[in-house]
């Protein structure tokens, strides 16, 4: 599979402090690409290398099989996480500037917008100054600009943030079907719900390094992939002394209907068969499924793991 | 310029263009400008008070005689006792002058009903100046003395005109030269301090609202940086150029209106060199001045000079503003690192009032070749006629500058503006310009 987008060990420094540090990835060619990471990881400083903003100190960006050049910012429609508009220009007009900006002509432009308007249904704000309009207004103004001239890669940092469920859902499903038409999406996000529903990869970014990368199933098998869920009735207190003498780990939970939701983690030692052998002889199974870690827990678990073995405080 | 800078600089300018506030100070500005230089002129013309009515109570009985009556004031002598003034209000004033006025001049008295009139004290003391000399004269025998006096009497006033190589008829004058040199560095101290902070003020406020944000995902910091430069200077241009054809267009047609046909004739004289001073009805310094502002050729080319000197300087301050303002979260932080740039821009405006009475010195050729004071002093010192390489010199001086503080200016603005929180300190803005 080709790749839109390589990162090749790039590194940025500031006074005092590394925002980037040998950083490398790979985006895929029509894949919805997450970038993870905590506050103040690098992420924005390197959303704005791929965006030729800033030029890394070392290393280089690879775009579309060629050295990134300024041009190819054309090619990318980037919605930056902090955003907003000039106050006192019209909307219209406004859209028209910053469309004008990605290099789209005047009238190019306003014929595109005003079908992107039509189907956002805010076509009466076209002359409406930018003042007058509240916030999630103004976030589908800014959306409608990043996506108008119809670039390969496109890059949105916290879309959601700002959105009420139902204007949410409406940007969601315009990002996935502007998927289907061929583009690559970058998702730089905290919401760890959104990245399981629509990453295919992932990468974590923490402290300025890349600690984490890789397909988003293929991370939660390999992490999660020797944990089982059972929901079991009656009392579990010989199963949980069983388990111990085996050498495993178990969570219990107690849920409402007086079951008991219990988490087990399987060495490579012990068999599946043998554990279910093992709960069917103690208690009444009602359900048994295997626990794929969230991808929030993966995030802080390998956060923690990381900052703990680098001697990190957070 | 590229594309996209192009777009940058159009929304720049037409967003302040358009402005109502824009519009109105540039048609009434140079109108209220008019109006103030021409005001004495046309108050020479116009006589704006009514003259009074001023009964004498004269005592000695020399004066009232001797009184002329003026444009402010008629003199009548009334016999009354000085109780019963109050009553008569058919007078303005009453003039009380003592028995013993010859031996004794302080002994006059003016009381006026209305607030007294500088000009018309000093006329009247002028007056009674007069009459009581000649008195005393009189007494002395010796009257023919007055005609001997207003015979030597000699009034000087001096027609000056420029050695230059081209025109070496036009007159020029000291005076004019200042108020013309004074002029132009007030104008061009407000036009570099209020244009360059339009700069950083608006650049500072794209920073808050985060707009700047999403314009960098298609321009690059520095063409933004240089689209707002170029288009805040094409509204400072703009306004210039405004003025300027609005100034010419009046100065053209609507003020020799104003003028008599006789002071129009004597102004055509003085331009030809054929005027003779002692003849004319008004001073040499007032045709002069009404000279000047006749002359649309004379003012083109001041404002000429003008426009490279405030477009020079203008891209010199606002790249040092936009500096500021990008390193800054709120007007109130630049304040502190605004004083780079005010300092000069005060040292220069205050120095060119020094400069404006001794234009040749040495301080002036200095201060007129350092780009930071070059605007405003060379301004001052043109209308006195310099040498053209010392204009030129010190506009290369000032435009090669511009492309060094503007490229420092770039690397502070491009890391500046994705900083939020602590004031930069001096140190910290030229480590950023060190960033790759």
């Amino acid at each position: 599979m080709n790749n839109i987008l390589e990162v090749q060990n790039v590194s940025k420094h500031f006074t005092g402090h590394t925002a980037l540090d040998n950083v490398s990835l790979s985006v895929p060619q029509g894949s919805i690409y997450g970038l993870l990471g905590p506050n103040g990881a690098g992420k924005t400083t390197l959303i704005r290398i791929i965006n030729h903003i800033t030029a890394p100190d070392e290393g280089m960006v690879m775009f579309d099989g060629h050295r990134l050049v300024e041009a190819d910012v054309a090619s990318i429609g980037y919605l930056p996480e902090e955003r907003g508009l000039y106050k006192k220009m019209k909307v219209g007009e406004q859209a028209v500037f910053f469309a004008m900006l990605k290099g789209m002509s005047r009238r190019e432009a306003t014929v595109s917008l005003k079908e992107w308007f039509e189907k956002f249904e805010i076509l009466d704000w076209w002359n409406k100054k930018v003042e007058e309009l509240s916030k999630g207004m103004a976030q589908k103004i800014q959306f409608i600009v990043t996506v108008l001239h119809r670039p390969k890669l496109l890059i949105f940092d916290e879309p959601f943030s700002g959105f009420d469920p139902i204007n949410a859902n409406l940007l969601k499903e315009e990002i996935l079907s502007l998927h289907r038409d061929g583009a690559t999406v970058i998702f730089s996000t905290h919401n760890m719900a959104s990245v399981e529903a629509l990453c295919d990869e992932i990468t974590l970014i923490n402290n300025s390094h890349n600690i984490l990368t890789g397909n988003v199933n293929e991370i939660r098998n390999r992490i999660g992939g020797n944990r089982t869920a059972f929901v079991v009735g009656g009392d579990t207190a010989l199963l949980s002394q069983r388990l111990n003498e085996l050498g495993l780990s178990m969570t219990s939970e107690k849920l409402d209907n007086g079951d008991t939701r219990l988490l087990i983690k399987r060495g490579d030692a012990v068999s599946m068969r043998s554990i279910i052998d093992l709960v069917n002889s103690t208690a009444d199974i009602r359900m048994i499924e295997p626990a794929m870690p969230s991808m929030e827990e993966i995030f802080i678990e390998t956060v923690k793991t990381y900052n703990s073995t680098h001697n990190i405080n957070e | 310029m590229s594309n996209k800078t192009a777009i940058i600089v159009r929304r720049e300018y037409l967003e302040r263009v358009k402005k109502k506030s824009f519009i109105i100070t540039t048609i009434l500005m140079p109108v209220l400008m008019l109006v103030l230089m021409c005001l004495p002129a046309l108050l020479m013309n116009v006589n704006i008070s009514d003259a009074r009515n001023i009964g004498v109570i004269d005592n000695s009985g020399i004066i009232a005689g001797g009184l002329k009556d003026t444009d402010l004031a008629h003199y009548t002598r009334v016999d009354i006792e000085p109780d019963s003034m109050y009553s008569r209000d058919e007078y303005d004033g009453f003039l009380i002058i003592t028995r013993d006025i010859i031996e004794n001049p302080a002994g006059v008295t003016l009381y006026t009903r209305d607030a007294g009139s500088l000009e018309l004290e000093s006329s009247l003391s002028d007056n009674i100046a007069n009459i009581i000399e000649n008195e005393r004269l009189r007494q002395l025998d010796k009257a023919d003395v007055r005609d001997v006096l207003d015979s030597v009497r000699a009034d000087v006033s001096m027609t000056t005109f420029r050695l230059t190589d081209g025109d070496a008829s036009s007159g020029t004058s000291s005076a004019i030269s200042y108020a013309i040199g004074l002029i132009m560095s007030v104008l061009l101290y407000m036009f570099l301090l209020m244009y360059g902070q339009m700069v950083m003020t608006s650049i500072i406020e794209e920073k808050n609202n985060r707009v700047l944000e999403l314009v960098v995902t298609s321009v690059k910091p520095t063409q933004l940086m240089m689209g707002k430069i170029i288009g805040v200077g094409l509204v400072a241009v703009t306004q210039l150029a405004l003025w300027a054809v609005i100034m010419l267009t009046l100065s053209a047609s609507v003020i020799p209106l104003f003028f008599s046909p006789e002071i129009a004739a004597e102004i055509t004289a003085y331009n030809n060199g054929s005027l003779d001073p002692a003849t004319s009805s008004i001073s040499i310094e007032g045709i002069q001045a009404l000279s000047v502002i006749g002359n649309p050729l004379y003012i083109a080319g001041i404002l000429g000079y003008l426009l490279l000197f405030l477009v020079g300087g203008f891209l010199l301050y606002s790249a040092m503003y936009a500096a500021i303002g990008s390193s800054v979260d709120n007007i109130q932080d630049g304040s502190q690192l605004q004083s780079f740039v005010i300092i000069p821009l005060i040292v220069g405006f205050i120095v060119s009032t020094t400069i404006a009475a001794n234009p040749s010195s040495s301080l002036a050729t200095w201060l007129s070749m350092i780009p930071f004071t070059s605007p405003m002093i060379m301004m001052t010192r043109i209308p006195f006629g310099i040498p053209t390489w010392e204009i030129i010199l010190s506009l290369v001086i000032l435009y090669v500058s511009f492309v060094g503080v503007v490229w420092f200016a770039a690397k502070v603005y491009r890391v500046g503006i994705f900083m939020h929180g602590k004031k930069p300190t001096v140190k910290q803005l030229i480590q950023w310009a060190r960033y790759k």
